[in-house]
């Protein structure tokens, strides 16, 4: 009698039923060897595969099962890319729970997906038998990692604390702000998609590098890189 | 190696003798010996042994030699804790005195190289990059923004000092300490003080004691 693995402990412990996974993959060949996978598993069956995110999210509101494990690759991107849907599975199902995806994964994405409520992260770069326990303990524990190093885990942490600090340093305004000069828009245009006047916006700036003690939007751009509050390029 | 006791000195003593590459070993007093002592010989491998939460000594050392290797031995489960001496480049943090009974392979692996931190140990530190990652998004909640002043303030409650006192210690008056106050509480949403402190500890505002 073989031992359980992680994904039938978390099931049985509720029901004798599987644990139900649904994939968003935006690789096909990849996402077919997902579900495979994921089927081979007794704990788990596959309950959606979909490639993008918009689809994802409209999909996963017909799901009638409250034991879900969303798994977001960070592959997806676009406006409705990884952390978008990890967002937005969190506020309309808090009781899903999220496992990022990611392919050799920086340490940045990792933390952005984390920040945005992933419940945690896996690479697709372990073995196969680790990434299905990943699944398993992700639905029992408050985090889970499998596949950064010792090395990334530190950078990770060192990530959601800059983001940590500067939200707190920025008004919510500011960081909106930030955010959409990141962007590379001049001054009218960020006025402009704020719906403010342009004055507020370079005053604005002008605030937020006091703070961020820099001298140019490139300066404070790149710290809000660095802390994950912009995303620049996609992490696959 | 920085450790007063004899049993630990013992452990390492034998392991080192069994380890290729391992002249010898320097007992210090405290981090600042062992960083005197890193001047002359950056490339030694410094064991820290830490006695309660703070993960200072290994910031000391590590702050003195960026080559040298690190190893931490605690008596305490403390995720936070394991995440610091992560994030300052340790190489293996053990538990004690469990971690003690493979410490020479402990020792081969971190002279090749490798950064050893025990599977439970290592879950512990993840589960506190859980709790930061929630710190972050909390935070990105409160609008607008805690101002330093009101982080003084803030500090100042947790240690459950009064109006009177924080506005001497500040140098302010009490109105303006008050002020302040009513204004935290509408930042934080809480309409007590045990609340106001009890909600900035769960954002990572502050920290207690």
């Amino acid at each position: 009698m073989s031992k359980k693995t992680p994904a039938q402990e978390a099931g049985s412990q509720a029901t004798k039923r599987r644990l139900g996974v649904v994939v968003v993959e935006p690789l096909s060949v990849v996402r077919a060897a997902l579900c495979r996978l994921i089927e081979d598993d007794p704990g788990l069956e596959v309950l959606l595969a979909v490639g993008e995110g918009a689809a994802a999210l409209d999909a996963i509101a017909r799901v009638r099962r409250t034991r879900v494990v969303v798994l977001v690759s960070l592959g997806l991107d676009g406006e409705h890319d990884g952390p978008w849907l990890i967002r937005s599975i969190r506020e309309r199902y808090p009781a899903y729970t999220l496992l990022a995806v990611g392919a050799n994964a920086d340490p940045t994405s990792i933390s952005r997906a984390l920040f945005m409520g992933a419940d945690g992260f896996v690479d697709k770069s372990v073995e196969p038998a680790a990434f299905l326990d990943a699944i398993g303990y992700v639905v029992e524990r408050d985090m889970v990692l499998a596949g950064p190093t010792v090395d990334t885990v530190g950078l990770i942490a060192d990530g959601l604390e800059r983001r940590r600090d500067l939200h707190a340093q920025l008004t919510r305004r500011e960081q909106e702000v930030l955010m959409v000069a990141a962007e590379g828009l001049t001054a009218r245009q960020i006025a402009q998609r704020l719906g403010v006047r342009e004055r507020t916006v370079t005053t604005h700036l002008g605030r937020i590098y006091g703070k961020l003690g820099v001298g140019s939007r490139l300066a404070a751009v790149r710290i809000a890189a660095r802390a994950g509050l912009v995303s620049v390029g996609t992490p696959e | 190696m920085l450790s007063s006791h004899p049993v630990l000195q013992g452990v390492v003593r034998l392991a080192a003798e069994a380890t290729e590459g391992i002249e010898r070993i320097v007992l210090c007093d405290d981090a600042a010996d062992a960083a005197a002592h890193l001047v002359k010989e950056p490339t030694c491998i410094v064991v820290i042994e830490l006695d309660g939460g703070s993960v200072d000594p290994v910031r000391q050392v590590r702050a003195a030699g960026a080559d040298a290797r690190i190893i931490v031995l605690s008596n305490r489960i403390d995720g936070r804790q394991v995440l610091d001496a992560m994030r300052l480049g340790a190489d293996a943090f053990l538990p004690n005195p469990d971690g003690l009974r493979n410490f020479d392979e402990t020792l081969a692996r971190v002279v090749s190289g490798e950064r050893v931190f025990p599977p439970a140990l290592e879950a512990e530190a993840v589960l506190q990059v859980g709790r930061l990652a929630r710190q972050a998004r909390d935070r990105s909640d409160v609008a607008p923004s805690i101002t330093p002043r009101e982080l003084e303030i803030l500090a100042l409650l947790a240690e459950g000092l009064t109006t009177r006192q924080i506005a001497r210690g500040l140098d302010i008056s009490p109105r303006t300490v008050e002020n302040h106050v009513a204004k935290l509480y509408r930042k934080l949403e809480v309409g007590s003080r045990l609340q106001a402190v009890a909600r900035a500890a769960t954002l990572g505002l502050i920290e207690l004691r």
